[in-house]
């Protein structure tokens, strides 16, 4: 190196670049290990900036070390100066290539000089301590850390390594492939006399506490140590700020926030020097993910700057954060000493209407003051002739619709039904229940639909709660119950004598009540949920022009009436003019039916679960289903978007739109809408959207305090979708329907877990109920699932938490998996092993699932949804081992070969058909069963000896030697 | 994140590309060194300026010297105000001096974002191959190829600790194509081909870019004070203007390459801009190297 080459002066001053006020330049970052271990000090000299003794004194200091020296062309207070001086304040220092410090002295035009000080904490104990060394002070170099750098070097940088392991939090967003540092600048308002650096670790816990959802908050102080201490509500402030002031450093600990609050640097005064500290950086890249850093300097202000890693937050997240922080800290210390520390908002409200517009509210919606039977009078009278729904090769036009359900809602009226009641209609999909509903609706009524296949005590339950005077069914397994009369669709026909109007009649409005569903939580019993006319009509305004729905769509009724999916179905169809074509029950039940219906009636518009969907989808992979669909819209259950890349393979996002809504009954049907697009299926996107409009959603915790993007907590909807009530349960009500703290009306409680991404799409997490407890471990089944669902071989997976006789020790997770049919010879037992290694794999060990069994489709329920209370027990214990058979008897023996064949636990009476079986697993029983020493059968007896009870007698007699 | 919301490379449409990176440039005493050095400086970075200071046994042509490298360095801080510009010399054929330089570099700066590895020799040539000597061979190779290894080599941890950087191999057409009469230049050059593709996949999981700039044949600018199209002509044995024509005429677009438009993509290599770029031969040619 030559030695002079630093000193340097010319008279042209210019001045290059468009670079910022306060060495926040715009220069783009990235992460540097040494530049955490670093610090750097900016003084000021008054006078000793003298080049020569400077050098003399560091060159004691520290061998090896060199003092820079840079003529700046301009003043100290010009940009110039202020890129000069950060840039040397940025610049790290390492002691494995150098002596570990750097000076640099930086002398102005206008006289003045300023004196950088960089060290890396191996080496120094401050660049104050350096300094004042520097400038001739006497500095005790006893209180340096002692021994050979490089060994303290290493135990920092295996302190950083540690810090390094623990993963990014979830709630800070960021992007882990993204290797930049970013930085805010923070300025706080100091108030009273409780130290800064007490209220700021107490605000920042605060906060922590919110995003982490764990009162006990732990706090980096540095590489090695960090302070912990509880952010519980109920403690008063006074006693918060006591607990917080006592909180001392222990070493250990993966804080992913860390703070350092630094005192203002005194003055410096060695012999012939007088020096002014002006600018502290206890680290130069963020030390941990997020490092925050006041100067506590004794005014009103507390100024610093919060750096942070991009890989594990995100910009956005940050701006919340250091929003919460401002306002957590501003309230905790302007508040009285006994306020619980629970009551100190974390938001303003300027924050919190922000968040609520993020979350989708003040989205203008012109809903038509419209009845539902209304609109489709309308349509009638537009278009009489288009066709408005069929089944089975019967069809009514939009007139016949109308005029027959005109009929049937003058039957409704002659057997006394008004309007203002509630009418029960228990009929399986077909033309008659679609007339019959809006027969209902016409009639001024609410109904309340009922599935046949719902077991009697469950249909009679709903007709009581309901107060149905009226149920219209053609089923005789319907109950007979007192003061309900029960009508067949036929009867209602014809002509019936008007009865004399009544004075007192309710003149029907579209703030009546359209519906009547009824929904079973986990925990209780099924409730009515109250759905108004006017919320299917804000649903259709808020989707139609989106959607593009119109008279050339066609629809399917594929949904049971007692599931609200239908309510979209029917009414999404009949009020857009499109063709609805009911979808009969065994067309329904099976997925080659329903692919060969969507094809031959070319249906534009197909709603479904994603489980019944992910069939539908299968059969697709074999063989192109059909090409006339141009919207599929999946809902009523959450959506695991990596199955459906094959679906997009096949069917371009420009043909076929696939649109993930999440919804409630409670909310009328539909919440938000997201696009599924090939991409968000690749990386398993669990976004369900932005609401629609009209539709807003808010995130809050377990209090119902809000919670910024990023962080998960309970999904509140308000809007022009919430029900409002449950029938006959006030209590109930009041709990689940809120006051809306934005908007009028009420705002529901979901009970589905999920958080705001930053750009206003709201991702599902689960259920709130799906989260279980297990030996002390709070598990998200759903998370298990996905991590299931990740397995190539899978398609479709649900998982249980069983206890055996009630026993929690017992308690264990039962998985079961649909693979993907490949033509492996493999055996399914097998497979599923493999499936649970590669969740071992990726999974803690407390998540990983006891067993894992093969089914060849899951159990779904009416609704299409995953029928979790009929999956199978699975064959092997958590131990691994199959069981021994109860008994050496025929029956049992050929039970355990049917096990050994599935691969789970049936019973005696289980359909082989129904269990999954076919010619191939057939062909595969008869082999198991020579294997096991019992004679074989030809195999069409299977079809007439389905069960192991019918099969056991048969081989009894094969047995007997002839 | 989708696609939708992750940002633009930074840097593209800045006038300081730049800003708050620290290069090393070798050979910058004169010529392309020089050039880049200019245009490193008006993007804003801070530099740290390298030429071997005196001549060499064996090349027929004075090699950048103390001086020259000064100049440089002088005009780089008359540009921008905002660069720190430091200097020092440095054999790259010295395993020691070139581990001086870096860790020099380090100790000024803290970090290194940009080795620009410009340090070469054209000469020297003008032999069939057969006719060239062992001293010959070697010296070629040790200077043109080892330079820039040994100095990948000093930054290597410096920037696979960062997580970023970008390592930029001044090569050649020499480096894609055969000429005659310089079987040992081309011999190099393909070489630093070879090395750049090679560390760029070695570098790659550390988000460290390595990638090589193939110029063509380059004017000897007076500004830059070059003479490497002048040693050419001189070791092949003809007049520079005869030369010089002959290359134009060889030249697609018509013209020679000036030393400024290799800085421009020296530029657009140690910048983010290209943080996509690496193991790619980006030529600087005129279409030289497409016909």
């Amino acid at each position: 190196m030559s030695d002079n080459e630093n000193y340097w002066r010319h008279g042209d001053c210019r001045n290059h670049g468009d670079h910022g006020d306060h060495g926040d330049n715009g220069e783009t970052k990235t992460m540097n290990d040494t530049g955490r271990l670093c610090r750097a000090l900016a003084v000021c000299l008054h006078s000793g900036a003298d080049p020569e003794r400077l050098g003399h004194e560091l060159a004691r200091l520290a061998a090896g070390a060199r003092l820079w020296v840079d003529d700046i062309p301009g003043g100290a207070d010009t940009s110039l100066a202020a890129v000069r001086r950060e840039r040397e304040l940025s610049r790290p220092v390492d002691p494995r290539t150098g002596p570990g410090m750097r000076a640099v002295l930086l002398r102005y035009t206008d006289g003045t000089a300023e004196l950088v000080v960089v060290a890396h904490q191996a080496v120094a104990a401050e660049p104050y301590d350096l300094a004042r060394a520097l400038l001739g002070e006497p500095v005790d170099l006893s209180a340096w850390p002692g021994g050979p750098a490089a060994e303290r070097d290493e135990r920092l940088r295996a302190a950083l390594a540690r810090l390094d392991r623990h993963p990014a939090p979830e709630w800070g967003l960021g992007d882990p492939g993204d290797p930049t540092v970013g930085q805010r600048r923070l300025t706080l308002r100091a108030h009273g006399d409780v130290p800064a650096a007490v209220t700021l670790r107490a605000a920042l816990g605060l906060v922590l506490a919110r995003c982490t959802g764990r009162l006990e908050v732990e706090l980096g102080v540095d590489a090695e140590h960090e302070v912990a201490f509880s952010a519980a509500p109920a403690q008063t402030v006074a006693e918060y700020l006591e607990q917080v002031g006592r909180a001392r450093p222990a070493p250990g600990g993966t804080p992913a926030v860390g703070l350092v609050v630094a005192p203002a640097a005194e003055m410096i005064g060695g012999t012939g020097a007088k020096a002014e500290p002006f600018e502290v950086r206890p680290f130069l890249a963020p030390l941990h993910p997020l490092s925050l850093h006041l100067t506590d300097d004794g005014s009103t202000e507390l100024s610093g700057s919060c750096a942070y890693r991009r890989a594990a937050f995100g910009d956005a997240a940050v701006e919340w954060f250091t929003g919460m922080l401002a306002t957590a800290h501003r309230a905790l210390v302007t508040a009285a000493p006994d306020t619980p520390v629970g009551e100190l908002p974390l938001f303003d409200e300027e924050q919190r209407l922000a968040l609520a517009r993020l979350g989708g509210l003040g989205r203008p919606l012109d809903v038509p003051a419209e009845r539902i039977e209304q609109a489709v009078r309308r349509r009638a009278e537009r278009s009489p002739h288009r066709p408005a729904v069929t089944c089975e090769g019967e069809g009514l036009t939009y007139r016949q619709l109308d005029q027959r359900a005109d009929r049937f809602a003058a039957g409704l009226r002659s057997r006394g039904v008004r309007p203002g009641d509630r009418v029960g209609v228990c009929l399986e999909r077909s033309l008659d229940l679609v007339v019959v509903l809006l027969a209902v609706l016409k009639a001024g009524a609410a109904y309340v639909p009922m599935d046949p296949a719902y077991p009697a005590e469950r249909l009679a339950y709903t007709a009581e709660d309901a107060e149905v005077p009226l149920v219209v069914t053609d089923t005789d397994a319907f109950p007979k119950l007192d003061g309900v009369c029960l009508v067949g669709p036929a009867a209602l026909d014809g002509p019936h004598p008007q009865p004399s109007p009544d004075g007192t009649a309710h003149r029907p409005s579209p703030q009546d009540a359209a519906y009547l569903i009824y929904t079973s939580g986990s925990t209780g019993r099924p409730k009515g949920v109250v759905v108004p006319h006017r919320n299917v009509a804000a649903l259709l305004a808020a989707t139609e022009g989106d959607f593009g729905l119109g008279e050339e769509d066609v629809w399917t009724l594929f949904h049971s009436s007692a599931f609200d999916f239908s309510v979209w179905e029917i009414w999404g169809c009949l009020t857009t003019g499109g063709k609805l074509v009911v979808v009969p029950y065994w067309a329904a039940r099976e997925p080659a039916e329903l692919a060969a219906l969507l094809d031959r009636e070319r249906v534009t518009v197909l709603n479904q679960t994603p489980s019944a969907f992910a069939q539908l989808a299968q059969l697709d992979r074999a063989s192109r289903i059909t090409d006339s669909l141009r919207l599929v819209v999946l809902g009523g259950e959450p959506l695991d978007t990596r199955p459906l890349r094959f679906w997009l393979d096949r069917h371009s996002e420009r043909d076929c739109r696939l649109v993930n809504m999440f919804g409630i009954t409670e909310t009328t049907v539909h919440v938000t809408a997201q696009i599924v697009t090939r991409g968000a299926a690749l990386t398993g996107s669990r976004s369900v959207g932005r609401p629609l409009p009209g539709w807003h959603v808010y995130v809050l915790d377990p209090d119902g305090r809000p919670l910024p993007p990023g962080v998960p907590g309970e999904i509140h909807v308000g809007g022009a979708g919430v029900a409002g009530q449950y029938l006959n349960r006030p209590e109930l009500t009041a709990r689940r329907f809120l006051p809306d703290p934005h908007a009028p009306g009420p705002m529901y409680r979901s009970g589905d877990r999920g958080r705001l991404l930053p750009d206003g799409r709201l991702e599902h997490l689960g259920r709130l109920d799906n989260q279980v407890k297990l030996r002390g471990f709070r598990i998200e089944l759903d998370e298990i699932r996905a991590q299931l669902l990740d397995a190539p071989s899978v398609t479709a997976a649900a998982v249980v938490l069983r206890r055996e006789g009630g026993d929690t020790a017992g308690a264990r997770l039962d998985a079961y998996v649909v693979l993907r049919a490949d033509g492996s010879d493999g055996s399914r037992a097998d497979a599923a092993q493999e499936v649970r290694q590669h969740a071992a794999r990726f999974l803690p060990a407390h998540m990983v699932p006891s067993t894992v069994t093969a089914l060849p489709a899951l159990p779904l329920t009416p609704n299409g949804k995953v029928d979790t209370a009929r999956l199978p027990a699975p064959l092997r214990g958590p131990s691994g081992s199959a069981e021994e058979p109860a008994g050496d008897d025929i029956e049992s023996r050929l039970r355990a070969v049917w096990e050994e064949v599935f691969g789970f636990r049936i019973g005696l009476d289980d359909d082989f058909f129904a269990l999954g079986g076919n010619s191939l697993l057939g062909v595969r029983l008869l082999a198991a069963l020579k294997a096991a020493g019992l004679p074989g059968f030809p195999l069409p007896q299977l079809y007439l000896h389905r069960t192991v009870r019918q099969l056991a007698p048969l081989l009894a007699e094969e047995e007997v030697p002839a | 994140m989708s696609a939708l919301l992750t940002t633009p490379p930074p840097g593209g449409a800045t006038s300081a590309p730049l800003a708050g990176k620290a290069a090393l440039i070798t050979g910058a005493a004169r010529g392309i060194g020089r050039a880049c050095a200019l245009a490193y400086a008006r993007a804003g970075a801070d530099l740290l300026l390298t030429d071997i200071g005196h001549d060499l046994d064996g090349v027929p042509y004075p090699l950048g010297s103390t001086g020259q490298l000064a100049h440089t360095a002088q005009l780089c801080r008359e540009l921008s105000a905002a660069s720190v510009v430091v200097t020092a010399e440095a054999d790259v054929r010295d395993l020691d001096a070139v581990r001086a330089v870096v860790d020099g570099a380090l100790d000024r700066f803290g970090r290194i974002d940009v080795l620009l590895n410009n340090a070469g020799i054209a000469a020297p040539s003008g032999k069939t191959v057969h006719d060239i000597t062992p001293d010959e061979w070697e010296l070629m190779l040790d200077v043109d190829v080892s330079g820039a290894w040994r100095m990948i080599r000093a930054v290597g941890a410096a920037m696979t600790e960062q997580r970023a950087g970008s390592v930029i191999n001044v090569a050649s057409t020499a480096g894609l194509v055969g000429y005659r009469h310089f079987a040992g230049y081309v011999t190099a050059k393909h070489a630093l081909v070879g090395l750049t593709k090679s560390a760029a996949l070695d570098f790659a999981p550390f988000g460290v870019r390595v990638n090589a700039l193939c110029p063509g044949s380059v004017r000897d600018d007076d500004a830059a004070e070059g003479r490497m199209l002048s040693e050419i002509a001189r070791s092949l044995d003809v007049p520079v203007a005869e030369h010089e024509e002959t290359f134009v005429a060889a030249q697609p677009m018509n013209r020679l390459i000036e030393p400024e438009d290799v800085a421009g993509a020296a530029v657009w290599l140690g910048s983010d801009a290209s943080r996509q770029v690496t193991g790619s031969t980006v030529t600087v040619d005129g279409g030289f190297t497409s016909r």
